[in-house]
């Protein structure tokens, strides 16, 4: 039993965050295995276990590819998913139309990729001379994003995780606080879907803490997997380019003259996830029984067979006790929580802003 | 050795024809029930024009296979109806429908009810917007895609939402209690349920068919089709409908089918 210094709850041993309040908690001796399985989940990031999955992988889950793009030609390209079954290959799919020739074997490569599609070679690895006009200028001009340009004492580090997988530049933050958003210039200064005020980093004690300055998008973090995580209504989490919704179960009152509502028997339901199509807006939804429902892009009761991001098996959604939990079941590609006003950031989560996954190094 | 052919005075013993009120000879009087010689039908069950309505599944307070002879111009049912009782279905309002005749013709109204009132699909029914229909045990509605603008907010941030993709309705499962259920929006141009490998499955309700009915969007108009289920489709009517032989309907949990002699 584990009680969360903050808000006095009762917490079962294996659990890493406090179901009251969500904040993490004290580990055990047993901590660093939870960061070994995130840490091999980092590389992870590379593909998912879909075959198919790599077609989309281009338009990553974190399309830090779409930097220059404009936010109006930006939006409605984000409308349509890329299709699973899209034989276009990554590296043609339409990503960019600006390619730079690769110095080793002279193919036109899209400027967002690291390596030449074609021969293979590392573009990040050639030095300055010959090739300086082929990296792409969001790059050069990163170190721009530093937005206390007087000498701060960085604390931590926001790592850019780039769509191949691989780690792009990193965004230092303060021992203070650091806002993050559109109009903090650098790399996000071209994410439309960043709020100009979208979060806040600060310190607390050790920990780090991040803040949704009420953006429009949120921030998510991802949840460990095997660690269940307390739904509420009004949840949001995101696994592959879906995003889902909590609702807990709300019926209708009886008529005052004693009829009751006439529907589909039921054995009754914990809530239920609507897939978010807009600020208002549902998609399909589907209820959860008791027992639980899984969600994945090939196998378990609600299926994303179109989302190369969801891995085959990826979450599942379950309730104890009157509580419902979401747990990812092992996922390439992870679940992802939205932050309630502000959560804590444990050192290596994966946090994702707009459309750019970072991790979190301190 | 022959019977006599004619009504005979119980007077004189004289044969009195059919249609006189007193015997000829005797001048006795002929009783009022020998004078009516016109056939008599059994029951009003047989009178022609009139209906039945037999309650082929329902309630057990009131038990199977009762039926309702429709001999009055009204007849009321509903939870507190005398005529047509159903005391124990609580998806009944306490006047719920009305069996009446419109000229020849048999209608049933919808007497404002909660839960309403539906009928039975013959092959296919236009549907609209906002219309609940049946499936086995499943109760649905028909909803319009739901408008979202996609343009940026004032500060030019745009909304992050799930892949979305053009349909033109949706169907929501209503669950008993009145909340919403499963929520399946077209692809293309079709919502498809049944048991299993349809849009919208339910694999644990036993009166569902495989392939049981599906909503169809042709042009600008729906259609419900049912796809020769073998317990039917059935559809929320509005206001009032005629009724003919063999229609079957819906209330609450009752299920009645109508009888019409020709």
């Amino acid at each position: 039993m584990i009680v969360c210094s903050r808000c006095s709850k009762e917490n079962q041993d294996h659990y890493k965050f406090c179901l009251g309040c969500g904040a993490e908690l004290p580990r055990g001796p047993s901590a660093s295995e939870p960061e070994a399985l995130l840490a091999s989940s980092a590389g992870g990031e590379r593909t998912t276990d879909a075959p198919s999955a790599m077609g989309g992988a281009s338009s990553a889950l974190a399309s830090a590819s779409k930097l220059e793009v404009d936010p109006i030609a930006v939006a409605p390209a984000r409308a349509e998913p890329v299709a699973v079954a899209d034989p276009l290959p990554p590296e043609l799919a339409p990503l960019t139309d600006q390619t730079s020739p690769c110095s080793h074997c002279g193919a036109q490569v899209p400027e967002n990729f690291r390596f030449c599609h074609v021969c293979g070679h590392d573009l990040h690895a050639e030095g300055p001379l010959g090739s300086g006009a082929e990296v792409p200028e969001e790059r050069v001009s990163a170190p721009a994003v530093n937005n206390a340009p007087e000498a701060v004492t960085e604390r931590a580090r926001l790592i850019l995780i780039q769509p191949d997988g691989s780690e792009g530049e990193s965004f230092p933050l303060a021992a203070g606080r650091t806002l993050i958003g559109r109009s903090t210039g650098g790399i996000f200064a071209s994410d439309a879907y960043l709020s100009p005020e979208h979060a806040e980093f600060r310190f607390e004690g050790d920990q780090l803490v991040v803040k949704d300055m009420e953006s429009l998008n949120g921030v998510y973090i991802r949840i460990d997997p095997e660690v269940p995580i307390e739904l509420f209504d009004g949840s949001v989490f995101r696994v592959g380019q879906e995003i889902l919704r909590f609702e807990a179960p709300v019926a209708p009152d009886p008529a005052p003259d004693g009829t009751q509502h006439a529907g589909s028997p039921h054995r009754g339901f914990v809530g239920r996830i609507s897939l978010v199509i807009g600020r208002t807006a549902t998609g399909n939804s589907y209820p959860i029984p008791p027992h639980g429902i899984h969600l994945g892009r090939e196998r378990g009761d609600v299926l994303f067979p179109e989302d190369g991001y969801v891995s085959g098996l990826h979450c599942r959604i379950h309730s104890e006790v009157g509580h419902v939990f979401l747990t990812d079941v092992g996922s390439s590609n992870g679940t992802f929580v939205r932050v309630s006003n502000e959560s804590f950031v444990p050192q290596g989560t994966f946090v994702l802003m707009g459309q750019q996954l970072f991790r979190a190094e301190y | 050795m022959e019977q006599a052919r004619n009504y005979v005075c119980t007077e004189c013993a004289s044969a009195v024809p059919s249609g006189h009120k007193f015997c000829g000879a005797c001048g006795g009087p002929v009783p009022a029930e020998a004078q009516t010689l016109e056939t008599q039908f059994f029951g009003a069950l047989q009178m022609p024009g009139k209906a039945r309505l037999i309650v082929v599944r329902g309630d057990e307070a009131m038990g199977e296979g009762l039926s309702y002879l429709l001999q009055a111009t009204e007849h009321v049912a509903g939870r507190e109806a005398d005529q047509i009782p159903f005391p124990s279905d609580n998806w009944l309002s306490p006047t719920h429908a009305n069996f009446l005749y419109r000229g020849e013709k048999l209608v049933v109204r919808d007497e404002g009810s909660l839960n309403g009132v539906y009928i039975r699909v013959r092959g296919t029914s236009p549907i609209r917007i906002g219309d609940h229909f049946m499936c086995g045990q499943q109760l649905f509605r028909i909803d319009a895609t739901p408008k979202d603008s996609s343009g940026p907010e004032p500060d030019q941030t745009y909304f992050y939402s799930s892949p979305r993709r053009p349909s033109a309705f949706r169907v929501t499962q209503i669950l008993d209690g009145g909340m919403d259920g499963i929520v399946c929006c077209a692809l293309e141009q079709t919502v498809e349920i049944g048991r299993e490998d349809c849009d919208i499955n339910f694999p644990d309700d036993v009166y569902m068919s495989p392939r049981h009915a599906k909503v169809e969007m042709s042009g600008e108009a729906l259609k419900l089709i049912d796809e020769n289920s073998q317990n039917g489709t059935y559809v929320r009517i509005r206001g009032e409908r005629e009724l003919g032989h063999g229609d079957y309907l819906f209330l609450g949990r009752n299920l009645l089918r109508v009888e019409v002699t020709a």
